[in-house]
Formats: structure tokens, C-alpha cells, sequence
């Protein structure tokens, strides 16, 4: 047994096997326990790492246990991560942190009560990339910000476990799922925002084509268009740039990457895409790792309970925008 | 058929001199120009004669004239050549108020003069091969549209309300409103705009982003920025992507180029093969008026551009999306 803080994961799917993979290397942590509703899912993590099958409310009812991480659909987040709280757990949630402000707020509420950490996986904050341009922007070698572009997606609506993407009231679709990273990478940069008004395919004839685009309009002055898109054109793939009163830096993963493959397979992927890349660590690794040290009384970066819910606040506000055709105000 | 050329205030007049002059059929015959020196400098770039009058350019055989002046002055310009019964190329935008714009459509019907918009865009290869590739139906039917028109901050005029008619909302909106009209058939219905002055110590904005509703259920957005530093590789450009509900076009209408690096320049630079688009442009202009055909792009399509713009100040002014039939 590996000495650290004991995790016990709740979802399985292609996120909670992401993150099964990064506690492998992570020295200080061992994920001991795995839920899924899928059996073959589960233990699939389990010979892989380890940790026993168990159901949701065993893990969280152990007191051997000191991490809950949360990687089942997102209306699900709430009540796992009340629970995990409650049962003094520290929790990690992946992004968004709910379907609603009412949940995330009960979550907050849940974690200050217990004196628990609470992080949302908001991983954008931890890919190279993205810092590398973070740093960039804030070391002023493109001055003030003045207008960003940015694209998330390109490949087909995800299939996952019970279609739940699909399903608006589970996952608030494109904007809340997945465009929200770049709405929290966006207010990580530039600070709050201040008015939102979007458009997107949802309510017209969607027929599993979603595809928005967002304006922020911050109240630093610096105007943000966000693309999202769950229609293929080639696959997943993430764009941005950014002007400033002093020089301009753009980025296309699809022309930068140092490696390119294509495999052609007849069945198509199931699972939503989850990013890969010639990194010195994945991302996801890094962001749980973040947490762990934290926990564990070292430093790290973590992206908390209340910067998931104003990440959260800025896509509701743009599902409100889509929904009344109106601006909507933060 | 002899041309002439009112005013070198716009950038774009070079390129306009240069395809007169290398027309066939075409005698570029004279340069008007109300800044007196301009104009003979222009005149004599182009080894044409320099009218030191409108009037006198005007009364002279030529049959179209075409007019680079400011915005501003689109409208008294035109509505003097159609009185003299000449055809009119003018630089977009058409003009910066509904009621010049109007003015002029009128002026040019009833001297039964032809009216075209110089939107040259519609006539570069990229362009033609995308619409051909959206008629064909490969991409079923269009569900929105990304648009881009980003370029340099232009200075002089450009960013002065009252000769422009404002910055870069006025000047970068209309280029790819009219590429979606003529290349989709769909008509502008509500405007959201956000814009501001961000960059540059300018009395008028700097940066634009619209977010549109058309017929047809489609929306549509459009960066109208002025944002390309000085280093950037070249001046600016025009993209579109448009999602339909069986595939996905990506344009970049500028796109045909390769990368030059020369330790001379202090930046890499994109050298463009695209074709000459204001040359065919000015070539279509000509040939309509040679054959008395109808111009492709007409004045009431230089005036659904305008009003896009100007329903994106509205919509900054009020932080909400405009009808494009309230500002009619
Ligand atoms: N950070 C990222 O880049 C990223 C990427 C993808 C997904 N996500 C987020 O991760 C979460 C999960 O998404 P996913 O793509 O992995 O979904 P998925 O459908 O692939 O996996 C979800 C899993 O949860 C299991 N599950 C559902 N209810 C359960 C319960 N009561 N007890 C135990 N297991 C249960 C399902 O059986 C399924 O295996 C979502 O909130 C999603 O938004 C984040």
C-alpha cells in the first residue's frame, strides 16, 4: 500500500478512468475504492489499480477513506458531494460543479460546514498551453486585452453512460458541459464579467448538432467570443486568441501539435473525447495532484468551490441569454 | 468605355486605378480629387489627366466614374454623377446614413445610371468555390455562421464619426454581411453588438462583436476588430465557418498563401496567390455597363449591409439585441 491520502472514486466513465490513471503516479495518494453502476466499468479500474468494488454510499460511509472524487454526470454532482461532505470527506468534483446555482450553493454550503476542501475540475487551468499564455497576458507582452477568440470541440454530441449528454436537464448541453471551461479559463485571465448574450442550435431544430457562441463582455473592458461545438469538423480541437493593445497570440491545436495520428476505425468512439498530448504529464494528473498536495499540507493550486460556482454562474447566464434572447447581466 | 475616378481618400483607389488600367476594353481617362494635390499625384502614378473640377470631369465623355471618396461623401458624389448620367462604382460602405443610402439608389434610378457596391469579396476564387460547394447541398442545411473581418487599425478618416460614420463596426461589418447574403439568400433580422475602444487612443472604436439572427432559424456572429498589431504578418482577413446539418465549411478568404521570411522585413509575412479580386471586381462593373446588364451587387444590397451596422450601434447603445426593421 501506498502511503498518502486514500481516494475512493464515484463514476467510472471517461473521466473517472482519466483520473484512476493519473492516482497510478501521484505518490502520495492510492485510489482504494471504485463505484460504477457499470460492473464491467469498475473493474476494469480495479485490475488496473487495485482499489475493490464497492458501491457509492460504502465508499463515503468509510472512514478509512479521505478523498471522495466525483466523476458521475453532472446532475449527479450534488448529491455525492453533500453526501462526501457530510461524511467529513474532502471532495473533488469535476466540472461544472452542478446543474444549477442552487446545488452548488447546497455544495459550498456542505464542504464549509464539514471543514472540507471542495475543487472543481476545471483543467483547462492546468494545461500547458493555456498557462503558457496565462503567463504571457499577465508578464504584459501583449499589453491590456482587448478581444478573444476562443473554440472548444468539433467532434459529434457524446455518447455516454445513458445518453445523459444529450439530455439537457443532466447536462445544460455544450454550453454548461464543456464551453465552460473556457468561460472559467477566460475569467481566471481577465476577472469578472460583466454581461453575457449567446446564441446556439438548442431549442431551434437541434437534432444532436449543438453548436454556440458566446460574447463576455468583462468589466475589465476586454470583449470575449467563446465557440463551442458538438458537430464534427474534424474532430476535438481548441483554438485561441488573444488581442491586446500591445501584440496579439494565437493558438490552434490543430497546427501545433508535435504529433499527428489517425487511426480509421468502423465503429466510431464511444465516450466523450478526452484530450491527449505529448505532455511531460496529462493535465488531469497535474490538476489532482494539485489537490492531493494540498491536502497533504504542500502546495498547489486549486480551483475551489467558489471560483466552479462563478464559472457556473457565467454558462447559466449564457443558457438564460440563449433561452430569452435577451443580454443577461452578471 | 472611359472611366474616371472620384476621390483617393480610400485606401483602395490604388488598386481600382491599377485594374482600369489593365482592362482592355477600358480608357481610364481622369482623377478627381477634392484634395487638389492628391489628385495630381494620383494623376500622374497612373498617367491620367488631373480634373482640377468635378464638373468639369463630369461634363467631360467619360460613361462611369468610380468613387473612393470618405464614407460621408458617398451619397453628394454619386448623386452628382448620376445627374451627369454616369454609371457608379462606389467603395463600401454604401453610405453612413439609410437616408443617403436611399438618396443615391434613387438618384441612380432615375437617371437610369447603373449603381454598383465595390464588394469585392463576393468575387474571390475562395468565395466562389465555397458557394458552389453550399449550393451543391453537401452541407444541408445552414444552421449558423462564424464570421470574421479583422484587420489593422486604418487611422486617418476611418476612425472620424463624421466622415466615416464610426470605426471599425461601420467599416468591417458590411464585407461579410453581403458575403452571406449573396452566398446563403438569408436576410439580417435582429443586431446584438458589443464594441469599444480598446486599443488605440482613437475617438472611435477599435473593436466589434455582433451576434445576429437571420431568416431561415440561422444566427451568426462577426468580429469587426482592428486588431492586428503591426507585427502581425499581414493586414488583416476575412473568415467564415458555416455549420449545416450535414457538414461544416471553413473559409479563410485569404487563405491562398505561403510564409515568407526575409531578414529585411522585422516580421514574417504571408505572400498571397489568391487572385485579384478588386481587378475582377472592377472588370464586372465595366462589363455591365458596356452590355447594359444588371450589376451584380446593387445598391440595395450596399444598404442591407449598412443598416446591419447601423443597428450594432444601436444595440451598444442599449445593450440589447435591435430589430433590423426599428431602425428602417
Ligand atoms: N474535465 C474534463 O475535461 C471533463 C471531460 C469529460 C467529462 N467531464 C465531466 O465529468 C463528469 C462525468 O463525465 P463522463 O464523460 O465521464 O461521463 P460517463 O457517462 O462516461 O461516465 C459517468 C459514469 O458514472 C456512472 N454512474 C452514474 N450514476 C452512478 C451512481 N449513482 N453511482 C456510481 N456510478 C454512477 C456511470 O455508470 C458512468 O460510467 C461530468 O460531470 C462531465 O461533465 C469533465
Amino acid at each position: 500500500m501506498k502511503p498518502g491520502l486514500k481516494v475512493g472514486l464515484i463514476g467510472g466513465g471517461a473521466m473517472g478512468s482519466t483520473h484512476a490513471e493519473a492516482y497510478r503516479v501521484i505518490e502520495n495518494a492510492e485510489l482504494v475504492a471504485i463505484a460504477d453502476l457499470i460492473p464491467e466499468r469498475a473493474q476494469a479500474i480495479a485490475s488496473k489499480t487495485g482499489a475493490t468494488i464497492r458501491s457509492a454510499n460504502e465508499i463515503i460511509g468509510d472512514p478509512s477513506i479521505d478523498v471522495i472524487d466525483v466523476c458521475v454526470p453532472t446532475f449527479l454532482h450534488r448529491d455525492f458531494v453533500v453526501k462526501a461532505a457530510e461524511a467529513g470527506k474532502h471532495v473533488f468534483c469535476e466540472k461544472p460543479m452542478a446543474r444549477s446555482l442552487k446545488e452548488a450553493e447546497e455544495m459550498k454550503a456542505a464542504c464549509d460546514k464539514a471543514g472540507v476542501k471542495l475543487a472543481i475540475g476545471h483543467v483547462v487551468r492546468f494545461f500547458p498551453e493555456y498557462i503558457s499564455a496565462y503567463h504571457k497576458v499577465k508578464n504584459d507582452q501583449i499589453g491590456d486585452v482587448a478581444v478573444v477568440r476562443t473554440t472548444r470541440g468539433g467532434f459529434a454530441l457524446p455518447t455516454a453512460w445513458n445518453d445523459w449528454y444529450a439530455n439537457y436537464e443532466w447536462s445544460g448541453g455544450l454550453v454548461l458541459d464543456m464551453i465552460i471551461h473556457d468561460f472559467d479559463y477566460l475569467r481566471w485571465l481577465l476577472g469578472p464579467v460583466e454581461r453575457v448574450f449567446a446564441k446556439s442550435t438548442l431549442g431551434r431544430d437541434y437534432n444532436r448538432l449543438e453548436y454556440a457562441l458566446v460574447t463576455l463582455k468583462f468589466k475589465s473592458g476586454a470583449i470575449a467570443h467563446v465557440e463551442g461545438s458538438w458537430v464534427n469538423s474534424g474532430g476535438f480541437h481548441t483554438r485561441f486568441e488573444m488581442a491586446g493593445t500591445k501584440g496579439l497570440i494565437d493558438y490552434d491545436s490543430r497546427q501545433t501539435s508535435p504529433i499527428k495520428l489517425t487511426v480509421n476505425r468502423r465503429d466510431g468512439t464511444p465516450g466523450v473525447p478526452v484530450p491527449t498530448g505529448a505532455w511531460e504529464e496529462s493535465p488531469y494528473t497535474t490538476e489532482l495532484r494539485n489537490f492531493i498536495n494540498v491536502l497533504d499540507g504542500k502546495e498547489g493550486i486549486v480551483v475551489d468551490g467558489n471560483e466552479g460556482y462563478e464559472s457556473l454562474r457565467i454558462a447559466l447566464a449564457a443558457l438564460e441569454s440563449i433561452e430569452t434572447g435577451k443580454a443577461v447581466l452578471l | 468605355m472611359k472611366v474616371g475616378m472620384i476621390s483617393f481618400a480610400h485606401v483602395h483607389a490604388g488598386a481600382y486605378a491599377s485594374a482600369l488600367n489593365g482592362i482592355p476594353h477600358v480608357e481610364f481617362a481622369g482623377i478627381y480629387d477634392e484634395d487638389e494635390a492628391r489628385g495630381a499625384e494620383a494623376a500622374e502614378k497612373y498617367g491620367v489627366a488631373h480634373f482640377k473640377s468635378l464638373d468639369e470631369m463630369l461634363a467631360s465623355d467619360i460613361e462611369a466614374v468610380v468613387i473612393c471618396s470618405t464614407n460621408a461623401d458617398h451619397c453628394h458624389y454619386t448623386v452628382k454623377a448620376a445627374e451627369a448620367k454616369k454609371h457608379v462604382l462606389v467603395e463600401k460602405p454604401i453610405a453612413t446614413t439609410i437616408e443617403d443610402a436611399k438618396q443615391m439608389i434613387e438618384a441612380c434610378k432615375k437617371h437610369n445610371v447603373k449603381l454598383q457596391i465595390a464588394f469585392p469579396v463576393r468575387y474571390m476564387p475562395a468565395m466562389v468555390e465555397a458557394k458552389r460547394i453550399v449550393q451543391s447541398g453537401q452541407l444541408g442545411r445552414i444552421l449558423a455562421i462564424k464570421g470574421t473581418n479583422n484587420g489593422s487599425m486604418p487611422g486617418g478618416w476611418f476612425v472620424e464619426k463624421d466622415k466615416s460614420g464610426g470605426g471599425a463596426v461601420m467599416d468591417h461589418t458590411v464585407h461579410v454581411v453581403d458575403i452571406i447574403r449573396w452566398m446563403l439568400g438569408l436576410e439580417f433580422e435582429e443586431i446584438y453588438a458589443e464594441y469599444d475602444r480598446l486599443i488605440y487612443d482613437i475617438p472611435s472604436e477599435d473593436c466589434g462583436m455582433l451576434t445576429m439572427e437571420l431568416t431561415g432559424n440561422v444566427f451568426a456572429t462577426l468580429d469587426t476588430s482592428w486588431n492586428r498589431p503591426k507585427s502581425y504578418p499581414t493586414w488583416g482577413g476575412v473568415t467564415l465557418t458555416l455549420i449545416g446539418t450535414s457538414g461544416v465549411l471553413e473559409m479563410d478568404a485569404f487563405g491562398q498563401y505561403y510564409n515568407v521570411y526575409r531578414d529585411e522585413a522585422t516580421k514574417a509575412e504571408w505572400a498571397n496567390f489568391g487572385g485579384n479580386m478588386d481587378y475582377i471586381l472592377v472588370k464586372d462593373f465595366v462589363d455591365a455597363c458596356i452590355n447594359d446588364k444588371p450589376v451584380k451587387i446593387t445598391g440595395e444590397d450596399g444598404l442591407r449591409a449598412l443598416e446591419v451596422a447601423l443597428a450594432a450601434y444601436e444595440s451598444g447603445r442599449i445593450h440589447q439585441p435591435v430589430k433590423i426593421e426599428d431602425i428602417r
